[in-house]
Formats: C-alpha cells, sequence, structure tokens
C-alpha cells in the first residue's frame, strides 16, 4: 500500500539536474526550449532544478572534460536514492566531435557513473529527450525505490 | 472571491481533469517536421568505396567503411555504416558522396552541383597557361567585362560567367593559346585525338630516310594531305567543325620527337641496349640491336648514350591549315638541342 503510493507520487513527480560535463552547450539549450510553453516539460510533472541533493533524474550532457572527472562522481553521489541518470546528445555516448586524437575528453560517460539512458544526436530534438525521460524516467525510478525499500 | 469562483470553474472543466490525469503534448509539436535533416541513410549497393564520406566526417566515431564477406556466388557489399551515438547530422558525407544515385542520402540542403553556365552553347573556351604571354588582350575584348580575369598571375577564364562568344579568340596574338573545346561527345573525341596523333606518328616514321639527313640547324618540312584522316575521324563523329577543332587544337600544342637508327653507323656495341628505361632496344646475334617502336618511350637516353651516332633525335611541330581547299598539316622537323656527343 505504502509503496504503492509511493510508486504513484516518484511517477508524477520527476526532478531534474542538468550537469554539462564540457560540451559546447548546444544539448542545453534543447532543454532549455523544453521548459518553454511550446513542449512545456512541467505538464508532465518534471520539474528541472539545477540542485543533484533535490534530483532523481541526472541529465549528463557533454564530453567528461579533465575537471569533471571526480566532481561528476561527487555530484552522483550527493543525488538521492533512487537515482536515473540520462545522457543526452553524442558527447557523452562517444565524445563526438571533441573526441579528437590527443585532447583531454574522457568519454564515455558510462565510464565514470552507470548511464541507464541514452538519447544520440547532436543535438537531439527537445521531442526525443522528452520521449526518453518519459520513457525511462517513472517506471525505472518506481523500481529503483521498490529496490531500495 | 471573484476569482476563487473562476479557480472552482476551471477545475470542473472536463479537459482540466483529462489534462491533469494523462498529460500528452500535441502529436504536431512531437513529430519532426520534413526539413529536419536526420541521420544519414546508407543505401550499400551503389556504393564504390572511396572512401569520401569518411575523409568529410567531422566527428571521430560516426562513420566507418565495413566489407561483407564473400560468399561462394558473390564478392560481399563495401559500404559505410553510421554510428548513430557519434553522427551529428551535418550530411557532410551525402554531400561528398560521388556516386549518382548517391549512397548516402540526407536531407535536401547538401546536394550541391558544381556552377555550370546555363547557356545552350556547344563550346567552351580556356585558356592555355603554357602558351598564353599574359598580354591581356583578351581580358579587354571580352563582353562581359569580368569573365576573363587575372588569378595568381595566370589569365584564366571564369566559366560560370563566360557566354561563349568567342571574342576573346579573334584578339589573340598567339594560336592555340585559347581554344573553344566541344563539351559533347568527350568519348569521341578521345577517340578522334588518338587516331590523329598515331596516323601523324606513323607518317613521320615513314619519312625517317629524310629525317636522318638533316644536320646543325636545318628545318626539312613537308605537308600531309589531311583529307584521309578527316574521312577517318568521320567515321567515328560525323561533325565537321568538331573534327577541324580538333586537330586545330592538337597540332598546335603537339610536339612530336622522333628517333633515327642507321644500322651502318652501330657498332653493336650494345651500350643503349643497358641502358634504355622501357626495354625497347633488344640484341640478338643475327640481326644485331633492334629497336621496338611501339615499344620505345621517345625519352632519348639512347641517343645520349650512343658514341657512334647512330641514333638521331629529332623534334617535330605542327602547323593544321584548314581554310585551304584541300586540308592539310604542314610538318617541321629540326634536330633536338639536346648536346650531341662526338
Amino acid at each position: 500500500m505504502l509503496d504503492g503510493l509511493k510508486d504513484i507520487i516518484r511517477k508524477s513527480s520527476i526532478h531534474v539536474c542538468l550537469v554539462n560535463t564540457g560540451g559546447c552547450n548546444g544539448c542545453d539549450i534543447e532543454v532549455v526550449a523544453l521548459l518553454s510553453p511550446r513542449y512545456d516539460l512541467e505538464q508532465y510533472g518534471i520539474y528541472v532544478h539545477n540542485n543533484p541533493r533535490e534530483a532523481d533524474v541526472l541529465l549528463i550532457t557533454g564530453a567528461m572534460a579533465e575537471q569533471w572527472k571526480d566532481k561528476l562522481q561527487k555530484i552522483y553521489a550527493k543525488t538521492p536514492e533512487p537515482k536515473v541518470v540520462v545522457a543526452i546528445g553524442n558527447c557523452p555516448l562517444t565524445g563526438d566531435v571533441f573526441n579528437q586524437e590527443g585532447s583531454s575528453v574522457h568519454a564515455p560517460v558510462s565510464d565514470w557513473i552507470p548511464v541507464d539512458a541514452e538519447v544520440s544526436g547532436c543535438p537531439p530534438r527537445p521531442s526525443e529527450i522528452l520521449a526518453a525521460i518519459l520513457a525511462v524516467g517513472p517506471d525505472a525510478i518506481a523500481a529503483r525505490g521498490r529496490q531500495k525499500l | 472571491m471573484s476569482s476563487v469562483i473562476w479557480y472552482l470553474y476551471e477545475f470542473a472543466r472536463k479537459s482540466w481533469a483529462e489534462n491533469f490525469a494523462a498529460a500528452k503534448s500535441d502529436k504536431e509539436i512531437m513529430d519532426a517536421p520534413d526539413r529536419f535533416r536526420n541521420f544519414p541513410e546508407v543505401h550499400k549497393e551503389y556504393c564504390i568505396a572511396c572512401g569520401a564520406c569518411t575523409a568529410a566526417c567531422p566527428a571521430p566515431m560516426a562513420i566507418k567503411l565495413v566489407r561483407d564477406e564473400d560468399n561462394a556466388h558473390e564478392d560481399g557489399f563495401t559500404y559505410p555504416v553510421i554510428n548513430n551515438r557519434g553522427c551529428i547530422r551535418c550530411g557532410f558525407c551525402a554531400e561528398v558522396c560521388p556516386t549518382d544515385p548517391k549512397t548516402l542520402t540526407c536531407g535536401e540542403n547538401h546536394l550541391i552541383r558544381e556552377d555550370f553556365t546555363i547557356l545552350p552553347v556547344d563550346k567552351k573556351f580556356v585558356i592555355d597557361d603554357y602558351l598564353c604571354i599574359r598580354c591581356k588582350k583578351c581580358m579587354k575584348t571580352c563582353k562581359v567585362g569580368d569573365a576573363i580575369v587575372e588569378e595568381d598571375n595566370k589569365i584564366v577564364i571564369d566559366q560560370s560567367k563566360c557566354i561563349s562568344c568567342g571574342e576573346c579568340l579573334k584578339t589573340c596574338p598567339v594560336k592555340g593559346a585559347i581554344k573553344g573545346i566541344h563539351i559533347s561527345n568527350v568519348e569521341e573525341q578521345k577517340e578522334i585525338i588518338n587516331l590523329v596523333v598515331n596516323s601523324l606518328e606513323a607518317k613521320i616514321e615513314a619519312e625517317q630516310d629524310k629525317i636522318k639527313d638533316i644536320v646543325g640547324s636545318d628545318v626539312y618540312s613537308f605537308d600531309i594531305s589531311a583529307v584521309e584522316l578527316i574521312e577517318d575521324a568521320k567515321k567515328i563523329l560525323d561533325d565537321d567543325e568538331l573534327i577541324d577543332d580538333i586537330i586545330e587544337n592538337i597540332t598546335d600544342r603537339l610536339k612530336l620527337r622522333v628517333i633515327t637508327w642507321d644500322k651502318d653507323k652501330c657498332t653493336n656495341c650494345r651500350l643503349c641496349v643497358k641502358e634504355c628505361p622501357s626495354g625497347a632496344i633488344k640484341y640478338t646475334s643475327e640481326e644485331g640491336v633492334v629497336r621496338n617502336p611501339d615499344k620505345c618511350l621517345r625519352c632519348s637516353i639512347c641517343y645520349q648514350t650512343c658514341p657512334f651516332g647512330a641514333i638521331g633525335y629529332y623534334i617535330s611541330r605542327f602547323l593544321y591549315k584548314r581554310d585551304e581547299a584541300e586540308k592539310i598539316i604542314h610538318v617541321t622537323v629540326k634536330t633536338s638541342d639536346l648536346p650531341v656527343r662526338s
């Protein structure tokens, strides 16, 4: 009974923290477009907080610069359970155009923290990001929550 | 008070309850528009494995050429594979793909075609930089104004502006420096060029005995009738003006090198046999030293090697007289400027 109630609450209220680990900012702009009235992220009960301590979902963009190696792991540790990580754009997946020979890019992000969902594209369309968050977010959070309890 | 009533009214609406229970964005907002350039599509049967797409791709992990395994009946396909996790959807791979139809297609906005003139002309004018003396007379007479430009100390014709009027050709003081090239029937034109050059060479080889007598700065000249040549060329492509133009363009520029061989002076020392880079000179005990003209490169190394003067090296040039009643090619042969070993 309590689990069921928690599941419903968690599914309908997802708090998101956006982390840019050294990209071109293009994917972040697409996330901002998601917040606009056209896509209206908040009608799904998703809130962008930019505070890992309040977040259920970490949105990772960027290609993992040198300085982010330990800091990303710290942010991941600060996020309360249950936590879901969504990698947005090609940078966290392969390093994209930044992953040239001799560059200090430590992609993919999944080498450093566990990643639950990936959205490819450079940048992905806002609708693709929204679909990914909705597809993975509520159920994964509910499932994680049950595991923990 | 009225605001509370408005809130109650809003919450009582059915659409509000529906949106609250199951939020959904409109389909037209979620769908990608037609102009959206998505990941490239690969049609592997057209691929020629040139690798232009991999060279043009700005993302290091995005594109890779792979080859299918061969089976008993046919060879495996070679084709590019797009990694969606690396591709940035720029469309450069589709832009550079040289096959027709394209192996890679990606949106419509990157299909760039070469500049071309839309005028219905069959000739294109070009400047031969080797013969051009940079007098710039053509630039002054050009009717378009800026179709002939100076670029990097060379005079060039901008093909996107040229209207093919041919005025520059009339004012050019050097014969052959500006030439009109026919755009169509390129394969037939190549055949005619081969025919003309080969028959001219055969005609000169036939005159060997007279060429051998040239000494010092003497010039030996003779005329070849072009009628037969034109008849042969007409069998390939029946176009009088085109054939005349081709022969004129070739002869303006052509410089044939001639090697003569004086059997009487040859002492069979076989120095030239070793030096010949193409193996055209052979020695047999019955025939002595023999040169095979089909294999010969006319490089003149044998001429420079021979200590007895058995080999001669001459240069021939041509002038095509197309305006006379019987069309002739005037040939002049003279000794080369290379130093002679005594």
